[in-house]
């Protein structure tokens, strides 16, 4: 007689699709998952902590290390949350503000070509995984360009951008901007198109609307489940509110929303580059902060949208030229709490797809 | 009709397969690096005031500095080291030098064999010349007297 037997299976420790060090114990009854519990931690490098012991700009270029795929929105946030605390955020020059979005929105370009690249990778699609690498790579051209490093670009600083643009810059942006569409055109081709692809992920990992808010998912993977929320739009920061752009939700919440969403999102991304493109002004890049950052007494909460969800920075200052706390808000570490329930009662074949939709980075993660 | 998706899909592969190639062929094609590019750290010794700037900006203190008085009271550098297995190539430091004597290289090739080689002496190479004291001249002028 055929006897089946629970399994204890080691998902990981290794790179999971997404990136970082990931792994997840899973309770398999034949190939079908019964149980997963998550293990962080694999990548902590105690930034909250190293925050403690640097200055309010010294600690700029570590935000880049937590999530290396999207570096400049989270340098945005920080200094965001710094001016917010010592009150100057009106005081941004326009053009330090144009250069923002648009260096932000360029990345949240490149982050979420690595989503789409590594989601096809995932269900072995490796053609499409080049082309979004290809994306990618022209994109971090352009930061490269700006700031001197593609990764960690470090080029936000309190109280504006370390840089004017350099010369070329905007044309090069232009020109890779106009050609946009037809990148995510062709992914859409060769990928959302695909039979295969779509047999894969339709009604996988299904996330109820209820669910999501329940786990306190954020971004993408939230308005994947048809809660209609951009920060961008809602809170607006900087200067969003002049953008007009729309807000892709989706329908059943499954990991080819998922997918969808991230989609509609560059389309979206691209029109804001290029509105900010023509709307450029000149001007001085930095306004006028102190040498030595020394904010006020007190504690700010600041978040943005970044490429995963909510990003927020919590900052306790006592005054002197370190922050006394600092806590970072992490979209991805929120998102990967849905997935012990994601993974129940599917195969295990999917649940490896259910993963890469949710759009970890473990360096955010363990922070 | 299924399969519509994988054909359309197979042709934009088609149709990049007959297209110039995009991979640049490394170690033989050098690539072609921006102007802001932070590769490894250089100093211009006689340009250096040892005013210790770079060393406060460092996140990691990874610059140590060494300077003497001079008979005028002028500190001079004798001694400028850089932990560079520390580094989180920032580029405050490069930021922060008032007379730019510190500045970025586009060399990116830094792996070593050994781990102390890692790490840089920006001041051993150097070797005093009379023209060090002399004031930092103008750059038209330098290029008139080349000409």
């Amino acid at each position: 007689m055929l006897k089946t037997q629970e399994l204890t299976l080691n998902l990981g420790p290794h790179h999971p699709s997404t990136h970082g060090v990931f792994r997840c114990v899973l309770n398999l009854e034949g190939e079908y998952i019964q149980k997963a519990v998550n293990h962080l931690g694999y990548l902590h490098r105690g930034i909250e902590k190293l925050a403690e012991s640097r200055t309010y700009t010294q600690f700029i270029p570590y935000n880049g290390r937590l999530d290396y795929v999207a570096g400049m929105l989270n340098e945005w946030t920080y200094v965001h949350a710094v001016e917010k605390l010592m009150g100057i955020t009106e005081e941004i020059p326009e053009r330090a503000q144009y250069i923002r979005v648009i260096l932000g929105e360029l990345q949240r370009l490149a982050s979420h070509a690595i989503y789409i690249a590594s989601m096809a990778l995932d269900v072995a699609g490796a053609t499409a995984w080049f082309y979004g690498f290809r994306d990618r790579d022209e994109i971090l051209d352009l930061l490269e360009m700006v700031s001197g490093q593609r990764l960690m670009p470090n080029y936000m600083r309190i109280g504006g951008v370390a840089a004017d643009l350099p010369e070329g810059f905007i044309e090069k942006c232009q020109a890779l901007i106009d050609e946009f569409p037809n990148r995510i055109a062709e992914q859409e081709g060769i990928l959302i198109g695909n039979e295969i692809f779509q047999a894969r992920v339709k009604n996988v990992g299904p996330i109820s609307k209820e669910m999501a808010l329940d786990y306190g998912l954020t971004g993408p993977n939230l308005r994947a489940s048809g809660v209609d929320t951009d920060l961008r739009r809602d809170e607006p920061y900087g200067i969003y509110d002049r953008f007009d752009f729309k807000v892709p939700v989706g329908e059943k919440g499954d990991t080819f929303d998922r997918v969808l969403v991230r989609i509609e999102e560059m389309k979206e991304s691209v029109k804001i580059v290029k509105k900010a493109l023509r709307d450029i002004p000149e001007g001085p890049v930095m306004a006028k902060v102190p040498k030595v950052i020394k904010p006020p007494v007190g504690e700010v909460y600041s978040r943005i949208e970044n490429a995963k969800g909510h990003l927020g920075f919590h900052i306790v200052s006592d005054g002197s030229t370190k922050p006394y706390r600092l806590r970072i808000y992490s979209p991805c570490f929120v998102n990967i709490g849905i997935f012990p329930e994601m993974a129940k009662g599917i195969h295990l074949m999917d649940a490896v797809v259910a993963l890469a939709s949710l759009d970890i980075v473990l360096g955010e993660i363990d922070r | 009709m299924y399969g519509q998706g994988l054909i359309k899909g197979l042709r934009i592969t088609l149709k990049h397969f007959f297209e110039k190639k995009i991979t640049q062929q490394y170690p033989e094609e050098r690539p072609n690096l921006p102007e802001r590019f932070k590769g490894s750290l250089t100093l211009n010794v006689p340009k250096c005031i040892a005013c210790g700037l770079c060393s406060n900006a460092c996140p990691n203190h990874v610059i140590k500095i060494e300077s003497q008085k001079d008979e005028n009271n002028k500190k001079k550098l004798t001694g400028y080291k850089v932990m560079l297995e520390r580094c989180l190539f920032c580029g405050f430091c490069v930021e922060a030098c008032p007379t730019k004597a510190l500045e970025w290289t586009k060399e990116f090739e830094l792996t070593k064999f050994y781990r102390e080689d890692v790490n840089l002496d920006l001041f051993k190479g150097y070797v005093p010349s009379p023209d060090d004291d002399k004031p930092a001249k103008p750059e038209n002028e330098d290029t008139a007297q080349a000409s």
